[in-house]
């Protein structure tokens, strides 16, 4: 009884990290989408509105996906302080909170570190330019990861379970 | 006073210290710097102005002075603090809230209004498209202008502007050369204007603003910063010509008032104003109505005699001190001086 019951464990921990996997491939393009979009927004705040990059993060977190939510929501915050530091240091201390929860690559982060760089600096025209080009490189890593996802979210689900049920039949 | 959407802490400075006010757009050292100045000092301070490369100059009433590094005045450039080039691209996201994209038509004009109406104006390159200035770039100097609000600046003013059947008040024009108080006076008789003076027997009246440089009501998000009276109607950030033909349709004024009248559609709009039996109260640069009929755009307002009350400023006794008050008509000094 003993034995069932340690195999129903070992079989039910390595599906259950086998899902984890599974579920940070199929996060990924979900993100890459999230983000995506509220980049879309944050260009129409500043081309149309010409807000300030405040209260953009703020308008920009209240309606983007809860996915890309805390990004902007915390750089929002950090600028909204005042405490001295430019755009690109909020961005990148939002950045370093929202990446570690993420499911985002390093590729991404870089791609988030180098708009944020820009962000701020410059008219509205060079602003829209550095907002396009990040958008159009999330835009490929979307792709990759939709591609990536297709092929690991199956063979990971499966993989777990299968991986526990050999052990347990090696070890029986 | 109400400033919507600012941080708590910087609506708390703005009423300890005007100068502890713009401490938030000064990069972290400079502001320790600045922050350390003694009570006294900070008082006193009219300008601070960040040149890359060169020394920190704080402008205060008597002379201008330099900041050490490390805190401290000093009257010797070699030992004072040079701003750095990361010190000026700081000063410029802080100035902008990292938005400079937002700020093109402020940077075309050359300066910046902050919160509580201070003004910063910027010098760099200039961006040129067909002639005209697009935008600056390599934003490398600026200075920024301590703005005080002082109740009661125009109380020496205020009686001989005022008609004497107590009811409205005589077309006036303030003049001085730059940072002798004109702004400052301007918003105090604004603010009496409209609020109306009871020891006077003078009834407020309606006032109609037309705050180009968003110095005179130091409007933050379109609602006036500094007291401007109760009466009192202002276009932000709007083109003075344009401006007072928008409120002299739409907002029946018993007064216009705009400051540093200059352009050619600024008198001609002052023109249609005087048509319509409205009063002015305007300022314009300069150090003597005779001064001013040479240039060319004023003599027409000179000349027409549209003027009733030429209130000319100067700092011999301090910024903001009454030269003269001269009557349009005749010409001749009511006999006010120095106060």
């Amino acid at each position: 009884m003993l034995k069932f019951f340690g195999a129903a464990m070992v079989i039910a921990a390595s599906g259950l990290s086998g899902l984890a996997v599974a579920g940070s491939y199929a996060r990924r393009p979900r993100e890459l989408r999230a983000l995506r979009s509220a980049l879309q927004m944050l260009e129409t705040e500043i081309m149309y509105g010409a807000t300030r990059l405040p209260e953009a993060f703020d308008t920009v977190a209240s309606r983007c996906d809860r996915l890309a939510e805390p990004l902007f929501n915390q750089a929002g915050v950090e600028l909204a302080s005042m405490s001295g530091i430019s755009a690109a240091e909020a961005w990148e201390k939002a950045l370093d909170k929202y990446y570690p929860a993420s499911a985002l690559k390093p590729g991404d982060h870089s791609i988030l570190i180098g708009l944020g760089r820009s962000l701020g600096r410059s008219d509205c025209a060079d602003q829209v330019k550095h907002l396009r080009l990040a958008m159009e490189q999330i835009a490929q890593e979307t792709a990759n990861a939709e591609e990536e996802a297709s092929r690991n979210v199956k063979m990971w689900s499966y993989l777990g379970f299968l991986g526990g049920l050999v052990f347990v039949l090696v070890a029986y | 006073m109400k400033a919507a959407g600012l941080p708590l802490n910087v609506v708390e400075c703005i009423k300890e210290n005007p100068v502890d006010a713009i401490l938030p757009v000064l990069p972290a050292n400079i502001r320790d710097m600045v922050a350390a100045l003694p009570a006294q000092v900070k008082e006193q301070v009219e300008e601070i102005r960040i040149r890359q490369g060169r020394p920190l100059v704080l402008g205060i009433s008597s002379a201008d002075t330099f900041i050490q590094t490390g805190g401290g005045l000093t009257s010797r450039a070699p030992e004072a603090y040079r701003a750095t080039t990361a010190d000026m691209e700081r000063v410029i996201q802080l100035l902008s809230g990292s938005s400079l994209y937002a700020l093109e038509e402020e940077l075309r004009n050359g300066f910046i209004t902050l919160p509580g109406g201070h003004r910063v104006g910027i010098t760099g390159k200039a961006v040129l498209d067909g002639g005209k200035i697009r935008t600056l770039k390599y934003l490398t100097g600026c200075n920024i202008r301590i703005s005080r609000e002082i109740h009661g600046a125009g109380e020496h003013v205020l009686p001989h502007i005022i008609e004497r059947n107590r009811r409205s008040i005589y077309h006036t024009l303030l003049m001085s050369p730059p940072g002798c108080g004109k702004t400052t006076i301007l918003r105090d008789l604004v603010r009496q204007i409209s609020n109306g003076i009871p020891a006077m027997g003078f009834t407020g009246l309606n006032v109609g603003l037309v705050d180009e440089r968003s110095e005179i009501a130091g409007c933050y998000k379109g609602v006036p910063q500094k007291d401007v009276g109760i009466r009192t109607d202002v276009l932000d950030g709007c083109p003075k010509a344009e401006g007072m033909m928008m409120l002299l349709r739409s907002m029946s004024p018993g007064v216009i008032a705009a400051d540093e009248i200059g352009r050619r559609e600024d008198v001609d709009a002052l023109e249609e104003v005087l048509n319509a039996g409205v009063k002015i109260l305007i300022t314009a640069h300069g150090v003597s109505p005779a001064d001013l009929a040479e240039r060319p755009v004023m003599t027409r307002l000179m000349n027409a005699k549209m003027i009733e009350r030429f209130v000319i400023l100067g700092r011999s006794r301090g910024v903001g001190t009454i030269e003269d008050i001269i009557d349009g008509r005749s010409m001749r000094s009511l006999g006010v001086r120095k106060c």
